[in-house]
């Protein structure tokens, strides 16, 4: 339900740069060209993305009456019913505000790493990069439940490998359940954001290094002055994906709510979604989501507009 | 370029169609009112979707018997594990199976959303009221006469699964009542292990615990639902068990993972307050412990009652939308009366039948070699005809279990206490039921 900010994100982050000048070459020479390109896109994007969208509103917009202990539900227009709800809703925040203390601490660290590896990746002092990109990436080929079931076997207290370590420190308990949970994620997404970054390095012309060299610079002002500056986009770009990625976390908590007594059914907005629409109350549900996707929204459309900020000066 | 304009237009007429009867598919399928239950004419194919394991065999044996009624079945987790889940969705979608598993507790929350079919007018199913135990039948029927919104299948009268070789090794006394149980909770932790694991998340055992001592959680008086999580019957179930926990005398993992089959396995805990069905769960998760265990009657309250609880238990429901109500029946009746797919059920998944015939059956006369050959059955045949027929489930369920085990989660850890768990389980299910215009008396 929360996915639109994605594809929105997506294209406002690619967008003001490279189609500026060319459409007004072609005119519309090829309109129907043009549309035979659209229409797939079109049509997709319409039945998956803007019809269950505008479905989701619509049900948020909605109230139950009945008559009767057993009686039949009408679905009557309730205005913004279920919004006061949702913003009434302690835990739903709760669940928001633990997310965001998440991102906070597990999106740089995550993206840090990223870009280490990336920039390890591409200075020419390493060998086997073939085996480490590869190596670095497979963690993402696993499905993030698998990797969360897995993941809950080495924090297990009795049965972990490590019980040496998992026995004297509790990762599933409240206090550290969050951060293990982070663990979980950054495992599997460094390698992929590492790609991201990595392309974005492999894009930057080899005379710029000459040059550099030329003035005397090492790989490490390299990497410093001109590579990062230079890979910035595709920096902000991981960024919004993992803003998104965090405020949508699902599987991860779902799988370690089966096994750890700190992870309930309100544990993360997503999975507040998912218990509130199996009760099933749907229009609540939806209401939740539809706060959700502004609130991804804005989060990470700040996010740009503060990093622009930032190069702008 | 002629042809690819042409093939756009198709593909995109298609798609306009796709999404046209797309909607209404999910629109309007729900108002048709119960449908008179008559045979169709021709060959029938009907959708069931369960959790049983072993049930496809259970369902080849009636499609090889009946080539004009083919039932095919689709597995899934349980239902609180997710199937229930997808039924309201599919409901939702008007999309749902002619057939579905539901445990007795979940039936009212299927009903208030309109998901079932009543089959009182379909062909032998009134007929077949006596021959179930009476309290299943009040659950499907909702004690209301000309009523019948599921068969019920199995049942799940509450006993104590217990390793009789450690019991005995150690000395120890097996306990009849609550307060034996306690003491004997002391002495199996001075050996260093268990004398059981608290569940925090199976919120229908421990309302099987307050099923056994009297109390009940729901009313239903027909205008308006009453909610009572908080009586002092389960409040005293509560404390009871606060108390093993503040002691540290029962374990607290969480349930149905490997650590707690581990815990079961290793002998790190010794009893398990389950259900008929529960002799699967313990077979499967603690394979290393066979014929080592035993069962008992479950401890009282007060020595020499004799009361049990109910845990579990499902019934085979007709889904609101079904084409073929009449097939279905006759499916879900057999399923659940014939001695031979309740021989199969007993065998493959332990299940406990229903249906008084099914309680004769040979099957569940012998001994079961897990359980040392103890005729375990005779065990549970006792503890059926002790269950209060009283007990009312609410409309919402799931939420009521979520939010329960959401604060019994808590207080394993130390935060707050089972009770208070339950006061605030109340409250959110009075939110929940205001929230769907149910109404509720507070």
């Amino acid at each position: 339900m929360s996915a639109p900010a994605l594809p929105a994100a997506d294209a406002r982050s690619a967008g003001p740069r490279s189609p500026a000048p060319r459409p007004r070459k072609i005119k519309v020479a090829h309109p129907r060209a043009i549309a035979i390109f659209i229409v797939p896109f079109a049509i997709l994007f319409t039945l998956f993305y803007l019809v269950p969208i505008g479905y989701a509103i619509y049900q948020s917009l909605l109230v139950v009456e009945r008559d009767g202990t057993f009686g039949k539900a009408t679905e009557v227009f309730g205005g913004l019913t279920q919004y006061i709800l949702v913003f009434q809703n302690g835990p739903f925040w709760e669940s928001i505000t633990r997310v965001l203390a998440f991102g906070v601490v597990q999106v740089p660290v995550m993206l840090g790493l990223a870009l280490l590896f990336a920039l390890l990746l591409d200075s020419p002092l390493l060998r086997g990069k073939r085996f480490f990109r590869l190596a670095f990436f497979v963690p993402y080929a696993v499905p993030g439940v698998i990797a969360a079931i897995m993941w809950g076997f080495l924090y297990s207290p009795n049965l972990s490998p490590f019980t040496a370590l998992t026995s004297n420190v509790s990762f599933l308990s409240a206090d550290l359940v969050l951060w293990a949970i982070a663990n979980v994620v950054t495992w599997v997404y460094v390698g992929y954001n590492m790609l991201i970054i990595y392309s974005a390095l492999l894009a930057i012309p080899t005379e710029i290094y000459e040059a550099a060299r030329l003035d005397g610079a090492g790989q490490l002002r390299i990497a410093w002055s001109i590579k990062i500056p230079l890979i910035m986009p595709a920096i902000v770009l991981t960024g919004i994906f993992s803003i998104i990625g965090t405020l949508q976390l699902l599987a991860e908590p779902q799988v370690f709510r089966s096994f750890s007594s700190a992870v309930t059914s309100t544990f993360t907005p997503n999975l507040m979604v998912y218990s509130t629409s199996s009760i099933p109350n749907v229009n609540l549900a939806a209401a939740f989501s539809v706060v959700l996707a502004l609130a991804t929204f804005v989060l990470s459309f700040s996010f740009l507009k503060f990093t622009q900020r930032k190069e702008g000066k | 370029m002629r042809i690819t304009k042409r093939a756009a237009t198709v593909a995109l007429l298609t798609a306009a169609t796709v999404a046209i009867t797309g909607c209404s598919a999910g629109g309007g399928s729900t108002d048709s009112a119960d449908a008179a239950c008559e045979p169709a004419e021709g060959k029938v194919e009907l959708t069931f979707t369960s959790w049983i394991p072993g049930i496809e065999d259970v369902v080849d044996v009636w499609n090889k018997a009946n080539p004009d009624i083919q039932v095919a079945v689709q597995t899934g987790p349980n239902g609180n594990g997710g199937t229930y889940a997808n039924f309201f969705n599919q409901l939702e979608a008007g999309n749902a199976p002619d057939l579905g598993q539901i445990e007795y507790d979940a039936l009212p929350n299927f009903r208030v959303q309109d998901g079932l079919v009543n089959l009182a007018s379909c062909d032998g199913v009134m007929d077949a009221k006596a021959d179930f135990v009476d309290w299943t039948w009040g659950q499907v029927s909702f004690n209301e006469d000309d009523a019948a919104y599921a068969i019920p299948q199995d049942s799940g009268p509450m006993a104590m699964f217990y390793r009789a070789d450690l019991f005995e090794a150690n000395g120890i006394a097996i306990p009849t009542t609550w307060e034996e149980y306690a003491v004997a909770a002391e002495q199996v932790r001075a050996t260093g292990a268990y004398i059981t694991n608290f569940s925090q998340s199976d919120i229908n055992q421990f309302a099987g615990l307050v099923w056994q001592a009297g109390g009940t959680w729901f009313g239903n008086d027909g205008t308006d639902w009453t909610v009572d999580l908080t009586d002092e019957t389960s409040i005293k179930v509560a404390d009871y068990w606060q108390d093993l926990i503040d002691r540290d005398l029962v374990s607290t993992q969480p349930p149905w993972t490997t650590e707690w089959d581990n815990a079961y396995n290793t002998g790190a805990a010794w009893t398990w307050n389950s259900a008929a069905w529960g002799a699967n769960s313990i077979a499967s998760g603690a394979p290393d412990t066979a014929g080592k265990w035993a069962v008992a009657q479950s401890p009282q309250w007060e020595a020499g009652d004799e009361a049990s609880g109910n845990w579990g238990g499902s019934s085979t429901a007709v889904f609101t939308g079904s084409e073929h109500p009449y097939e279905a029946t006759q499916f879900a009746l057999w399923l659940n009366s014939s001695s031979e797919s309740l021989t199969m059920l007993n065998k493959a998944a332990n299940l406990y039948p229903a249906a008084k015939a099914g309680l004769d059956l040979p099957v569940l006369k012998e001994g079961v070699e897990f359980f040392g050959n103890q005729p375990i059955y005779d065990e549970f045949a006792t503890a059926s005809g002790q269950v209060s027929a009283d007990f009312v489930w609410g409309p919402t369920m799931t939420q009521t279990y979520n939010d329960v085990s959401d604060g019994f989660k808590a207080a394993v850890s130390g935060n707050g206490t089972l009770a208070e768990a339950l006061t605030t389980g109340q409250s959110a299910t009075i939110d929940a039921l205001k929230a769907q215009s149910i109404p509720v008396k507070e």
